[in-house]
């Protein structure tokens, strides 16, 4: 038999002739550069031998590429002499655990290291490339994305471009797309697209690579490409489902994988930002919602968005009612037809019923209430005019006990008028709100009534006929197809995405501005560039902001602050001379009437920066002008408030942003009642005890807990009397420690003076100290009581937490809490 | 490789299909039940061509199911290495492209693609070509490829492929 010596030289293996006799090469059976697999054959030889000629044929012992061949055909090749040169195959792609190049099987070869490890194809995570592979391809990418003049955008899909729900919904909605995904048995899925999203794409992929990037599953994702892209000219194949994510949490880590050579061509946009770590390149994109009840179908798990879920969305509960045929899912029960931005008296009752024993009677009175609306609603479908809001105001903080005798049921019609249509040019700016009025009730449960105070801004309101997702038929003629006439199509107010256009144009083109500026061979950082597109929205902008930041808290750190810093804007503590924006909250404040007084200054409500931020363009002003309602807003929507992008550098998952307790731990901030001892609890009860022995001696008497008083702006003035007396009357329970203006006024009402004095009052406590209103209750309520100066991790608090605990609970920010979830997982792991 | 070839199988009756139909029932079940599979030995069923015998059924004790031993020829389909074979390109990519033979899939490496065929992502469909542009090979063309590697498993075979040999690549009609 013929032996082989193998002998490395280099990284080429030679194989030797190690026969005893010489033997003559008759034919190679490969060729130079060719891959050979075990066993192959390689060279047909011959011994010298007189006799007979024999074909014998030699096998490669190694798998490789052939390097050289060192023995032409004919010639006689000694023992010990060179055949060939082998270059062992390094595996550097593998598909199912088999070698791509070589064909070896890797599960047998177990001796050999695999190198190959970066899934690189989106769908395929099966095949992998060794890392040395993925950079040249990565950089054939970039190259090549350089030369078309190109960026790689990747896309979320539920809540970006589509929304997606498991409910029954009719099935007759235009541009609602129904299917299956496991067969004919398993759940149907309605998929809505965005408005304007085939448009969107087809304009947007002359600038960008287009990549989906979800967490739906995979026959989802490739299900929803189908319906965006039936021709597959945007993704192509680019889909990156859950299946092949790394990190059933994060998307980030995929990134490393799909673009080796670093993301520095890689746009984001996506409606979440924890999903990608807050990434510098994440353009956060205001969530669709079309489907009412339905949040992110395909959120990550633990990382659920408990947003307005139930509040936004189109009804569709009309469409259902239409006679058509072929309805699979009519809701059996009668949806509450709800404006987007609105809440129903139900849901928001259940949300924010105070805690302890009143909180059962509230509870149930509200939900008979609830439903007695509900069956108004019913009856009152068809007609516009029946809008009832109800109101309830409940304090969230009050205490289980104290409930004083006053009852006072007003339940009062809204004038028609009042609804405003959606036609309005300031329907998508998220102002609605604003314009919407609802008159307030209070809630009578039986002899005793809390009242309450809703520390929502935006007080429920229930809207049967104008809703903002107007479902209308569309006319016969509009439809190709003779059963689209029964389709129904829905008014969705969402244009958003012309918005994100704009924005991703924009982007495209100062990046290869900067490109050109830069010397050849070096590509821009778009992690860079997309912070510095956003810092020019409003450049050169002087802002004031009035009644927007609480007066204890530094400028500096609120969020307005951030967002207007993000966009480029200057935020002035005073007017200087150069001032050109007031943002105001509402009207009245000094601030606002100095600024009245000056020229070629633009008082606006939040709204406006809170608009400017989602479009990335300087508004219109006059689209927010300050009005005598002012604005509920002051908080920004999570979308809008994206933390300020701060380099970010591998491994420092230590969370620099936030500060909550001077431990620095995370738990503390969780919760206050952790850091109290035993007496200060006690300390606690008394004092509660206290103020109520007190209360019950004065009949006016409320609970004595400060809330927002300022979040009460958007109400009607026939409501503002009995906020004065709300309010007052909290003043009153504080009336020993106030030492400014307003410890007059709560005098004057301790003596029940009449309501119109107590409004002049007020009107002249507003004109006086404007500022100092915003935090008064907070502010008193440290001083007054002793449990704030125990609460040692309040004053450390950040504007978020303060938010939570000041805020009306839809205001909570999803981009805070996710960043508390992170802090907290961090912690845990740490330990 | 194809291969006519006798093989066995046991078909497992429920008692409600005895009566006169039961012989057809058996060999329509034959076909559903074999037809399609793959095993690693023989590889992939495509068609069974005849039905030789069917043995005596057994009643399995305590369920009434009966078994029935069937011989059968079909025809199977086995991929080996270095066989060459046509194939249909079903996906394209910068890492290589994916071709299907039958119900074989295979994967070909861009290494294995000769080195004058490159990737173009830029137009649709995405393919592999030559500078000329004489030869394109996108999803849905035809290729000859040979076999480098196969990985069998218990439910199917998939290969590695290379175009890299003469007369392979696209198959110019």
């Amino acid at each position: 038999m013929l032996t082989i010596s193998l002998k490395m030289a280099d990284q080429a293996v030679r194989v030797l002739q190690q026969q005893t006799k010489p033997i003559k090469v008759e034919k190679w059976k490969v060729r130079q550069g060719n891959a050979v697999s075990l066993g192959r054959i390689v060279l047909i030889y011959d011994f010298m031998e007189k006799e007979k000629p024999e074909q014998k044929k030699l096998k490669a012992l190694q798998a490789g590429i052939i390097h050289k061949i060192l023995a032409v055909e004919g010639k006689v090749v000694q023992p010990g002499e060179p055949l060939y040169e082998i270059k062992a195959c390094s595996h550097p792609t593998i598909m199912n655990d088999m070698c791509a190049e070589c064909g070896a099987d890797l599960r047998i070869e177990l001796i050999q290291k695999t190198t190959a490890s970066v899934p690189m194809i989106h769908a395929i995570p099966e095949l992998k490339v060794s890392e040395e592979q993925a950079k040249q391809l990565g950089q054939a990418d970039s190259d090549r994305l350089i030369k078309d003049r190109k960026l790689v955008l990747l896309v979320d899909l539920d809540q970006t471009l589509i929304h997606t729900t498991n409910d029954n919904v009719p099935a007759n909605i235009k541009d609602v797309y129904h299917f299956q995904l496991n067969g004919p048995t398993s759940p149907w899925y309605h998929t809505r697209l965005r408005p304007g999203t085939h448009k969107f794409l087809s304009t947007i992929c002359e600038f960008y690579e287009l990549h989906i990037c979800t967490f739906g599953v995979r026959s989802y994702a490739h299900m929803i490409a189908r319906f965006l892209d039936p021709e597959q000219k945007f993704f192509s194949n680019r889909i990156l489902s859950r299946d092949e994510c790394f990190d059933p949490t994060s998307k980030k880590a995929n990134l490393s994988a799909l673009f080796p050579c670093g993301d520095d061509m890689v746009c984001i946009i996506d409606d979440r930002e924890d999903v990608w770590s807050h990434a510098a390149n994440l353009i956060h994109v205001k969530p669709y919602h079309f489907f009412q009840h339905t949040g992110d179908i395909n959120a990550p798990p633990g990382l659920d968005k408990h947003e307005d879920d139930d509040k936004e969305g189109v009804d569709l509960t009309r469409a259902a009612k239409q006679p058509s045929p072929d309805v699979p899912g009519d809701k059996s029960e009668s949806t509450e037809t709800e404006d987007e931005n609105l809440t129903s008296v139900n849901e928001d009752k259940t949300v924010q019923s105070s805690p302890g024993d009143s909180s059962e009677i509230v509870d149930a009175k509200s939900d008979a209430l609830g439903s007695s609306t509900n069956e108004d609603l019913t009856k009152s479908n068809h007609c516009d005019d029946n809008d009832k809001g109800v109101s309830s105001e409940i304090s969230e903080s009050v205490p289980p006990s104290s409930s004083t005798e006053e009852p006072n049921v007003e339940i009062k019609p809204i004038p028609s008028d009042e609804v405003v249509t959606k036609d309005e040019v300031s329907e998508n700016s998220g102002s609605i709100e604003e314009t919407k009025i609802s008159l307030a009730t209070e809630l009578n449960s039986g002899g005793e009534s809390i009242d309450k105070k809703s520390e929502s801004e935006s007080i429920p309101k229930v809207d049967t006929g104008k809703t903002n997702g107007k479902l209308k038929g569309i006319a016969p003629e509009h439809s190709e197809k003779s059963q689209d006439a029964s389709l129904y199509e829905v008014e969705d107010p969402d244009d958003y995405i012309n918005y994100l256009e704009d924005i991703l144009k924009q982007i495209h083109t100062s990046y290869y501005q900067l490109y050109d500026e830069m010397e050849s061979g070096k590509i821009p950082d778009l992690k860079k560039v997309i912070p510095y597109v956003k810092s020019q929205v409003l450049k050169g902008c002087k802002l004031v902001f009035s009644g927007l930041v609480p007066t204890h808290y530094k400028l500096e750190e609120s969020k307005a602050y951030r967002v207007a810093r993000i966009l480029g804007a200057e935020v002035q503590h005073n007017f200087n001379n150069d001032t050109t924006h007031l943002v105001a909250v509402r009207p009245g404040t000094a601030k606002v009437n100095a600024g009245r007084r000056r020229k070629n200054l633009k008082i606006v409500t939040p709204d406006w920066l809170w608009c400017c931020a989602e479009r990335w363009e300087q508004v219109d002003e006059r689209l927010f002008p300050l009005n005598a309602k002012g604005s509920k807003n002051r908080h920004p929507p999570p979308h809008c408030s994206s933390p300020e992008h701060i380099p970010e550098y591998p491994g420092s998952q230590t969370p620099v942003l936030r500060k909550r307790s001077p431990s620095g731990r995370f738990m503390d901030t969780i919760n206050p009642l952790m850091s109290f001892s035993r007496d200060d609890i006690a300390d606690m009860d008394k004092e509660v005890e206290d103020i109520l022995e007190d209360d019950t001696d004065d009949e006016e008497q409320v609970a004595p807990i400060p809330v927002e008083l300022e979040d009460d702006n958007d109400t009607d003035m026939e409501d503002v009397n009995i906020k004065q007396l709300i309010q007052t009357e909290i003043l009153d329970a504080y009336d020993s420690q106030t030492d400014d203006g307003e410890r007059e006024n709560t005098h004057d009402l301790v003596t029940h003076e009449s309501k119109t004095q107590i409004h002049e009052n007020r009107k002249r406590a507003l004109d006086d100290a404007e500022d100092d209103k915003e935090d008064l209750p907070s502010r008193k309520f440290r001083r007054g009581e002793d449990i704030a100066d125990d609460l040692d991790v309040e004053p450390q608090n950040s504007d978020d937490d303060d938010s939570d605990s000041f805020e009306a609970p839809d205001e909570e920010d999803e981009g805070e809490w996710n960043m508390m979830g992170a802090a907290l997982e961090r912690e845990f792991l740490s330990d | 490789m194809f291969y006519h070839i006798s093989l066995e199988h046991e078909i497992l009756l429920h008692p409600q299909y005895f009566g006169p139909q039961l012989l057809e029932k058996v060999k329509t079940k034959l076909y559903t039940e074999v037809e399609g599979t793959c095993t690693g030995k023989y590889g992939f069923v495509i068609a069974v061509t005849t039905i030789d015998h069917i043995g005596a059924g057994l009643i399995l004790p305590g369920q009434g199911f009966v078994v029935y031993p069937v011989k059968y020829k079909a025809i199977v389909f086995r991929p080996f290495k270095g066989e060459v074979l046509d194939a249909v390109v079903r996906q394209v990519n910068k890492v290589g492209m994916f071709a299907e033979i039958g119900p074989l899939s295979c994967f070909i490496s861009h290494h294995s693609i000769p080195a004058e065929m490159e990737f173009c992502p830029n137009v649709n469909p995405q393919c592999y070509k030559t500078k000329e542009e004489d030869i394109v090979i996108h999803a849905e063309g035809e290729i000859r490829l040979k076999i480098v590697g196969t990985r069998v498993d218990a439910s199917g075979i998939f290969a590695i492929g290379t175009l890299m040999d003469d007369f392979l690549g696209l198959i110019s009609n």
